[in-house]
């Protein structure tokens, strides 16, 4: 017996060390999960940039960039008609301070259209220190959540330090880090002390089996006495009292207090900045090639504009394929580019259709786990495809999506 | 509601019997704290979950409606056991306290140490001024039927009042990005939770807002209503699955 309880001992001692050791930080936040086709057809995010990766405690930090909305958006997904622009944080290690979506200061979800460009920029600031990877994402009503390109941020300093002061609209300014802290703990004390007194008048005395025997011989005058009758009365009276009494004066206390607030904010697209018109592509056949993990595209460009364009990258679920003929662009910087080749990359003359092969090849695809498509219900390739005149730089973005044929 | 009894006098116990009997007390009673602790706080959280977590979920309509009605079962079914078997009246407020006990260790270790949520944000809605007065109710009236309906309709009825004065600072106006919010709802747009979008907030949905603007009152006559049928159902659940045929052999 006692070699068993050392052993239990030795053994519950070494689970308890095992919490103590050195424990790996999740790093990921789902980002793969998502279905293939959610990720490369509803959000597609395009210019993101942090304005810095390291500050201090109560330093603001802020990440900026655009998005389109895919025209080409799964039958299978719910419209967008409200939409959460978040950020990926492991808890509130920073706190969001600002939101807006294309110039518009914004608090609540958003219904999102179909075909919009949208531009947005979110404020936070530094809550507590530590190496953080934090993407912006979109949480989108029963579909999921849409990652947007993640970057890692260094938060040094102090958490102590850390202030989050808010005015009222009655002019007082509060710490939302302890506001009401000490009066809701008053309160609990206060009604667990009123319990807790309760209990103790009735656990002071034998209980279960004494009772049970009492009860079944009859003797229920002897288990509740005139003073307990006289106390729970007084309960009875007193609690509702009191509770009605306090309530008055936190009433009147807050006379301005206002019901939470729910609503959907409305704000509309801006002028297209894809699909815009002057220069248009379309994806006419998309092949995937599981052996060499690349993917095919047959587009056809169409140059409505007065410059020559070359097709610069494609951009999907933040994997970008760079046309190294063009090294400059790029519409953010992914965590992961990779090489887009072309048949023909010659410029497209002004007024000049032309139909180019495109291959984005990488082990991106695997990696991301975007290669999956081929085994969805919606087989469906989508992305941005961004082209570059020649001559002063100007850059068109086309919304691309084609059903993928798997080659094996 | 009474159980037919014979009536018999029995002289209680004495010596070791009596140290007996009262270690076994205090062994049911540790039990019974820790089994409420978790089975209650677990029975909570999957039934009223985010309308208890956070300050900005409290709203006038569902909160005051849904938490008294989740929150009056275990008391129900531990008052069946406890007055029936025992004459103890003080099911509801231990099951309360049991939950409240479980509800500060998680917001404390799991929402603050854990997530970095500020516990003000994370603050517990309490009933126990309720279940003081669904024990009291009990105890007097010594029925069922009166309990069900009084006692009920008071445990729905004194929630928002009794939790008012913890919560009303958090609904005071601020101006932000534009609109005016409460101090809740800024809580849950600066403090980011990544998994809960604006959209998932129950608030203020449906047409409970018939008389005015006075959303509450409703919401609590209406959950009184509904606590006073919870309350008996889940007395015949707990007299269903309890048993003293172990005490009945000592």
């Amino acid at each position: 017996m006692k070699i068993k309880i050392t052993q239990w001992v030795y053994t519950l001692g070494l689970i308890i060390l095992g919490f103590g050791g050195p424990v790996q930080t999740a790093l990921a936040h789902g980002e793969k999960a998502l279905e293939p086709f959610i990720r490369m057809r509803t959000i597609q995010w395009y210019d993101v940039a942090w304005s810095k990766q390291q500050f201090k405690v109560n330093e603001e930090v802020a990440v900026s960039g655009r998005f389109h909305v895919a025209e080409d958006w799964p039958v299978s997904v719910p419209k967008p008609e409200a939409a959460f622009l978040n950020v990926s944080t492991p808890g509130p290690v920073l706190i969001r301070t600002e939101r807006w979506l294309n110039g518009k200061p914004w608090v609540n979800s958003v219904a999102l259209q179909p075909g919009g460009d949208y531009e947005f920029k979110i404020v936070l600031k530094g809550r507590l220190p530590g190496r953080y990877h934090i993407h912006p994402f979109f949480n989108l009503k029963d579909a999921g959540q849409v990652m947007g390109p993640g970057a890692w941020l260094d938060i040094s300093g102090n958490a102590g330090d850390f202030s989050n002061g808010v005015k009222t609209l009655n002019g007082e300014i509060v710490d939302m880090e302890s506001v009401g802290l000490l009066n809701g703990i008053g309160w609990h004390l206060f009604w667990g002390a009123l319990a807790t007194g309760w209990l103790l008048w009735w656990v002071r005395r034998p209980l279960f089996i004494s009772r049970y025997r009492m009860l079944q011989a009859g003797m229920e005058e002897v288990l509740i006495t005139p003073t307990d009758r006289l106390i729970a009365k007084a309960v009875l009276v007193a609690v509702p009292v009191i509770v009605l009494a306090v309530n008055a004066v936190a009433v009147n206390r807050y006379p301005n207090a206002i019901p939470l607030q729910a609503s959907l904010d409305r704000i509309l697209p801006l002028p297209a900045l894809v699909n815009a018109g002057q220069v248009d592509a379309e994806a006419i056949k998309a092949e995937y090639s599981v052996a060499k993990r690349a993917m095919v595209f047959t587009v056809r460009i169409d140059n409505r504009s007065d410059k020559p364009v070359r097709i610069g990258e494609f951009n999907t679920a933040n994997v970008g394929f760079i046309n190294p003929e063009l090294p400059a662009v790029s519409s953010q910087a992914p965590a992961t580019a990779a090489v887009l080749k072309l048949d023909d990359d010659t410029p497209v003359r002004p007024g000049e259709t032309r139909t180019v092969t495109v291959t984005a090849q990488d082990a991106s695809w695997e990696a991301e786990k975007l290669d999956g498509l081929i085994n969805d219900a919606d087989s469906r390739v989508g992305g941005l495809l961004f082209l570059y005149a020649s001559e002063g730089g100007e850059r068109y973005i086309s919304s691309v999506s084609a059903a993928v044929i798997p080659k094996f | 509601m009474s159980l037919p009894v014979t009536t018999q006098s029995i002289k209680p116990y004495t010596g070791e019997k009596a140290r007996l009997v009262r270690a076994y007390d205090y062994l049911i009673l540790v039990l019974a704290l820790f089994l409420f602790i978790g089975s209650f706080h677990l029975h909570f959280a999957l039934t009223v979950g985010d309308w208890d977590f956070w300050v900005d979920w409290k709203d006038r309509q569902w909160w005051p409606l849904v938490t008294p009605l989740m929150g009056i079962t275990f008391p129900a079914a531990v008052q069946a056991v406890l007055w029936d078997k025992f004459r103890l009246p003080l099911g509801a407020t231990l099951c309360v306290t049991a939950l409240l006990i479980g509800t500060w260790i998680t917001r404390i270790f799991a929402y603050h140490y854990w997530n970095f949520f500020p516990v003000n944000m994370v603050l517990p809605a309490t009933m126990l001024p309720g279940a003081l007065v669904l024990d009291a109710m009990l105890m007097l009236s010594n029925s069922l039927t009166i309990t069900a309906i009084a006692g009920g309709s008071a445990f729905a009825l004194l929630f928002y009042p009794s939790n008012w004065p913890i919560f009303a600072l958090f609904h005071q106006p601020v101006e932000y990005a534009n609109a005016q919010l409460t101090l809740a709802d800024l809580f849950g747009f600066q403090y980011i939770r990544t998994g809960m979008p604006e959209y998932l907030r129950i608030i203020e949905r449906g047409t409970l807002r018939t008389y005015g603007q006075y959303a509450a009152p409703l919401a609590a006559f209406c959950s009184a209503l509904l606590c006073t049928l919870m309350y008996a159902l889940w007395w015949y659940i707990g007299k269903w699955f309890a048993t003293t045929r172990y005490l009945s052999k000592i």
